[in-house]
């Protein structure tokens, strides 16, 4: 336990001395709802399968903006375990007397805790959305936050782990997150969709984090997937296997490097 | 399983490294006393930091045993890291954190409460100088003081056997001086000292030193015995021609080291051959140097090879590990 501490609170003082961090991680997802939101919406009358009455399209991609600043967010807090792998830190951690799936935990932890801090300012701008807020929303949409905060978090880390270039790092973590987040569902109803993206969206767990937001949003009748609880054990399996991934990464200590020490890669 | 009070600091038999066809370690037989301040002194790439990342329980030996205060490195890690301290060549601090929540950082991973974290934090402050620098981020320290914060990283929990590896590249004479001065202070209370160099002068301060080289431990005694390997004194002799003048000194039974350039010749008694070798050599002098046999000789006669290669870059200036 006090291993999984030091890491989380060693990652989140470094988060609170980067609050560029922090805004410029907003921008992003607030260009999606506002500027995009507000264009492909002004073009769009939205309406879910079975003839609800249609409603805004803002508000029915609030939460899979709010997925996307979940998702960038905290596969990017991944990149402190690269950067401190090339320039050694990470080797005074690997030293100390703490278990290595704490410190896989601790990373997925404070990767998650990164993302939730930028999504409940995303939350600010909820009441401006066409969205009927209630104590059951806000009590429904944090369990689902934490929950897609850790699921995006150990996909990070899992990533991370492997990595010991931070120029490559960011690059494929890019082209892997840009095709999971489009497949998810989104920025566009699945029900509709084709036949094939229904079945990639089934394999897709940012698809299955997106649902869970946009039912404790939006109400039951938008959801996806067959059943909110397929959903939360599928992110639980996710979670714990890609933490676990991790940790093995982590067992190897520095022998991942098969050239030898005086090749470790953190001259760059 | 507690470890055995009478087993030495470090136990090495047999150890053996590679990576991939790279032979790294190439069989290490070594023992290391309880207290004792002990150098590895050897070029870059003779295997010093693959000892260390063994002996630190961050890679896997390919065969060989590997004990510290009695307990397997390989089987038992967890016991290992609590009783060992390294510093590494690179830094392995935290550079936008102060130094005062870097020591504090890792009190924590060592499981100190949160009093133990402050009341070591302050000690270790107070005994490497570094109180007025306790609350600045590490990127802002000289390179002296950074050193000194990755000492103290590695004293936080007040380890029993102390690996130093390289812990004063590319730090001026000043700084470095200042550096062992605090080292030295370390080894009371039974505390042992690893130190991995490439500098003889600082392996000068140790109780003894293995030499090595390419993997393999060429030599290993107290300074004082080393040196006396090499007799009276070492002649070195820059010539017109030196490989007629070796021919020469062979020929009248003298014994020039091996590959060495320039021709190097140990003798216990310098100044009664220095003047017949000028008059009866039939090649020019150009110069010659007669000194006391220093580590480096040894190591030349030993390997064949210099401690630190010509054509090696210059050391940086505390900079090594790239942040600035």
């Amino acid at each position: 336990m006090s291993g999984i501490w030091a890491i989380v609170v060693l990652d989140m003082q470094r988060f609170f001395k980067e609050r560029v961090r922090l805004i410029a991680g907003l921008i992003q997802p607030l260009l999606y709802l506002f500027v995009l939101g507000s264009g492909l919406g002004a073009s769009m009358r939205m309406g879910p399968p079975g003839g609800v009455p249609a409603f805004d399209y803002r508000a029915f991609i609030f939460p899979g903006v709010m997925s996307l600043a979940l998702l960038f967010s905290a596969t990017f807090a991944g990149i402190t375990i690269v950067f401190d792998r090339q320039i050694g830190f990470f080797k005074a951690v690997l030293v100390a007397p703490v278990p290595r799936a704490a410190i896989g935990i601790g990373k997925v932890i404070s990767g998650a805790l990164q993302a939730l801090i930028q999504g409940t300012i995303l939350l600010i701008f909820l009441p401006f959305m066409k969205i009927d807020v209630s104590v059951m929303t806000i009590v429904w949409v944090i369990p689902a936050m934490v929950l897609a905060a850790l699921t995006f978090s150990s996909i990070g880390v899992a990533m991370a782990a492997r990595f010991t270039s931070t120029n490559v790092f960011p690059i494929l973590t890019n082209a892997i997150m840009l095709p999971m987040f489009f497949l998810s569902g989104a920025m566009y109803p699945l029900q509709p969709a084709p036949g094939w993206m229904q079945k990639l969206a089934h394999l897709d767990p940012v698809a299955y984090a997106v649902d869970l937001l946009r039912g404790a949003l939006l109400g039951r009748e938008h959801m996806f997937f067959e059943s909110p609880l397929l959903s939360v054990a599928v992110l639980c399996v996710c979670i714990v296997v890609l933490t676990w991934s991790a940790v093995n990464v982590f067992r190897r200590g520095e022998e991942l490097d098969l050239t030898g020490p005086t090749k470790f890669t953190w001259r760059k | 399983m507690s470890s055995d009070p009478n087993a030495p600091a470090v136990e090495v038999a047999g150890l053996v490294k590679n990576y991939g066809k790279v032979e790294a370690l190439r069989g290490i037989d070594l023992s290391i006393g309880k207290g004792e301040m002990f150098a590895l002194l050897g070029p870059n790439g003779a295997g010093k930091t693959t000892l260390f990342s063994i002996l630190s329980t961050l890679r896997t030996p390919t065969s060989g045993i590997a004990k510290v205060l009695g307990r397997d490195v390989v089987k038992e890690r967890d016991a290992t890291r609590r009783d060992i301290g390294i510093v590494f060549q690179e830094p392995a601090i935290e550079r936008t954190l102060t130094v005062r929540d870097n020591l504090g950082l890792m009190g924590r991973l060592y499981g100190l409460d949160a009093k133990a974290v402050r009341r070591r934090t302050e000690e270790l402050l107070t005994q490497l100088l570094l109180t007025e620098a306790a609350d600045r981020p590490a990127q802002n320290l000289s390179g002296g003081q950074r050193r000194r914060v990755e000492l103290a990283r590695a004293l936080v929990t007040d380890p029993r056997v102390l690996f130093l590896d390289e812990a004063t590249l590319g730090l001026d004479v000043e700084a470095r001086r200042g550096f062992w001065k605090q080292v030295r202070g370390l080894t009371d209370s039974g505390r042992s000292i690893v130190f991995a160099t490439h500098y003889m002068e600082e392996a000068e301060v140790a109780d003894r030193i293995a030499l090595i080289a390419e993997g393999k431990i060429v030599a290993l005694d107290t300074p004082r015995n080393l040196k006396a390997r090499l007799g009276g004194g070492v002649i070195r002799l820059h010539t017109e021609n030196d490989a007629q003048a070796r021919e020469w000194l062979v020929q009248r039974g003298y014994q020039p080291a091996a590959g060495v350039e320039p021709l190097m010749l140990e003798h216990k008694d310098p100044a009664s051959i220095v003047p017949i070798l000028l008059r009866e050599l039939p090649v020019k002098v150009e110069r010659v140097e007669v000194n006391a046999p220093s580590l480096e000789d040894v190591f030349l006669k030993l390997t064949g090879k210099a401690l630190i290669e010509a054509d090696a870059p210059a050391p940086t200036n505390g900079k090594k590990g790239g942040w600035s």
